[in-house]
């Protein structure tokens, strides 16, 4: 027997457990493993235009449109019977006029005496079934873009090597003098020329790393490296950067027996990234200090600058790809915002971390951490 | 490139178990993998030797190994079960076949008739969808396509949480166990690769010509592989045995088992008095 909704409503009181079954605010039903409807409740006979007793001994499959019965007799049903639940199951049921209508459902199977049942418990979701599906397209549209982009850059790199090559091959042909005298103020000029394609085939790699990590991962060659070692080692790459930017760099003392497990050249790309970066965004006569730490069985290094540090909103995005903070030194060099974007990601993929703490006017410490590695290793 | 038995136990995650020597091989259906045939393989360990595996894709397969050209149709299946049958040196196999193994059974058994003796069809379909006017398989093709959708809207959730982990850290084989735990089938694309070899299937030529003897398990109620093809199955495929259950829906094995073992026990002790008397 069906009831009004102002029965209903005059029973959603104090009722019996029975009663709170039936106007549960989503559907409820039993069945037994062959599919067969021992109870429902009247909001699950509602949504489906059906009256609550005649539900009982009908087959869940008539609650279901063609596809979703597909689904629950070759997924839902052994998913339940082998593990005995199945969660936020997306399926369609179909009302008595045939309406398809999105649900969500949890199924739980209790063993009982007189056989197994499986209670399932169905909850409408028709708004959110739009924009789940709106989602999806649009996934699918960024992935199919992402890999188009990564494509374009794999090859735009590799197209651009080419013709780079030749500007500082050819810088240097007249350099060495191999094209008739050159005065000191060409020599000047074409040591300008070479260190700007040099810069430029730096971005280059960046980018084809970039592409290459988003297509497959690279295989990393992992040992262990002394963090005082790999430290020095990036430190003599970078002292002319700092001096040009008269920006003092203080390498603290880290232990040498301090090892990591660590790609030599994954590393020595990151400490070069973080060392570079903090040089660019220091002003002249500040400073750059390089310190490490033990944290369980982990090692941090930590690059801290004492520049403009970065604004609370910008802290993650700076390690996306193409991702800057706006430096306002306009006579300071720009790479495309890729250095933190790869130092994350190969940190990530060598069991570590790349992460910063920053405020702005008091600058940011950024820290890497990696797994330690043993001394015999 | 040739595999070896080893290869192909391995890639395959074939278990072989029981106290027989006749082999007994089971085949599972699409959405899960060899799980589904635990209720069923107890009775039959005493006196058979069971041979239970995923296709693969499926289950615990080795993933690595899915070539999606191969599994763009039945034949890739089929090729796995004869593989697998060579691998073990099977001769005289009965192939107990759920759904689509029913017909990837029957498949192997034209293209290998010596490596099986009996082939059991647990709900088997020749083709899903409709050929009006001659042919009801029970759907239509919009039916299938929504399927898809179905499937994908529920591997998505766990696709973009968990595959990617399972990629980064292979180190933790608990994660992929969890997504098996969670579908039986582990891969979104290879699930709907598997569904369309499935559902868009058409094997009625098949069926002639087929050589070795079958039984048909025929469910009562079931939407997937209704009576009529059940019956056409039987009407097209030599020498077959037709047995309609009481057991509803597609999947006795799990919903029934013992009267899905009765019937598959009955047909074996029959097939072998009449292999006596002969």
């Amino acid at each position: 027997m069906t009831r009004t909704p102002a029965q209903l409503e005059s029973e959603r009181g104090a009722g019996p457990i029975a009663e709170r079954w039936d106007l549960a605010p989503c559907g409820l039903v039993s069945v037994r493993d062959d599919g067969i409807i021992v109870a429902a409740n009247l909001t699950l006979a509602a949504m489906t235009e059906n009256v609550g007793e005649e539900l009982a001994g009908q087959s869940i499959e008539t609650l279901l449109t063609i596809p979703s019965r597909i689904f629950y007799q070759t997924h839902v049903f052994p998913m339940v019977k082998l593990h005995g639940r199945a969660d936020e199951l997306y399926m369609t049921l179909r009302t008595r006029s045939g309406t398809p209508i999105p649900v969500l459902v949890n199924a739980v199977r209790r063993e009982l005496e007189s056989g197994a049942e499986v209670d399932l418990a169905i909850l409408r979701i028709r708004e959110r079934e739009k924009y789940e599906l709106e989602l999806i397209r649009a996934k699918k549209a960024v992935e199919a873009a992402s890999a188009a982009k990564s494509r374009f850059l794999s090859m735009m790199s590799h197209d651009l090597r080419t013709p780079l090559g030749a500007i500082s091959g050819y810088a240097e042909l007249i350099e060495y003098g191999v094209r008739g005298p050159v005065t000191e103020e060409q020599i000047a000029d074409l040591v300008r020329i070479k260190r700007a394609s040099r810069s430029l085939l730096g971005m280059l790699d960046d980018l084809l790393t970039v592409a290459r990590e988003q297509d497959a991962q690279l295989p990393l060659r992992l040992e262990p490296l002394s963090i005082q070692t790999e430290l020095t080692e990036a430190e003599a790459t970078v002292l002319p950067r700092y001096v040009d930017a008269r920006v003092r760099l203080v390498l603290e003392a880290c232990s040498p027996e301090l090892l990591v497990r660590a790609d030599r050249d994954r590393l020595q790309r990151i400490l070069l990234n973080l060392l570079t970066n903090a040089a660019k965004f220091t002003p002249n006569g500040g400073k750059v200090s390089v310190g490490c730490a033990v944290v369980a069985n982990r090692a941090a290094i930590h690059v801290a600058d004492t520049g403009r540090g970065i604004p609370p909103e910008m802290l993650e995005r700076v390690f996306q790809p193409f991702v800057q903070v706006e430096s306002d030194d306009a006579g300071k060099e720009h790479g495309m915002g890729l250095g933190l974007a790869i130092g994350r990601e190969l940190a990530r993929a060598m069991g570590g971390d790349l992460s910063v703490e920053s405020a702005v006017g008091r600058g940011s410490i950024f820290t890497l951490t990696l797994p330690t590695a043993a001394a015999s290793g | 490139m040739t595999l070896t038995a080893e290869d192909v136990i391995r890639r395959n995650h074939v278990n072989v178990f029981g106290r027989g020597t006749k082999p007994m091989i089971f085949a599972h259906g699409f959405g899960c993998d060899q799980h589904m045939w635990r209720f069923i393989t107890p009775a039959f360990e005493k006196d058979y030797r069971i041979v239970l595996f995923d296709y693969v894709g499926a289950g615990s397969s080795d993933l690595t190994a899915y070539d999606p050209t191969r599994y763009a149709s039945l034949d890739g299946y089929v090729d796995d079960l004869l593989e697998i049958c060579r691998a073990l040196d099977l001769r005289d196999a009965i192939v107990v076949g759920h759904s689509v193994s029913s017909i990837v059974a029957v498949l192997a058994a034209k293209r290998e008739p010596a490596r099986f003796s009996r082939l059991i069809l647990i709900g088997p379909s020749p083709r899903y969808v409709n050929d009006p006017p001659e042919y009801v398989g029970g759907f239509e093709r919009s039916d299938i396509d929504e399927l898809l959708s179905t499937m994908e809207r529920n591997y998505i959730g766990w696709a973009n949480y968990l595959a990617p982990q399972i990629m980064k850290n292979p180190e933790r084989p608990e994660l992929a166990a969890e997504l098996t735990e969670s579908f039986c089938s582990t891969d979104p694309e290879i699930a709907s690769r598997f569904a369309r070899a499935t559902f868009l299937a058409d094997n009625r030529a098949d069926l002639q010509g087929v050589r070795v003897p079958s039984l048909i398990l025929q469910c009562a109620d079931d939407l997937i592989a209704p009576n009529e093809v059940g019956e056409y199955m039987h009407r097209n495929l030599t020498d077959s045995t037709l047995r309609l259950m009481k057991a509803t829906g597609h999947c006795p094995h799990m919903s029934h088992p013992e009267e899905t073992i009765r019937l598959i026990r009955e047909y074996l002790r029959d097939q072998n008095a009449s292999t006596a008397r002969e």
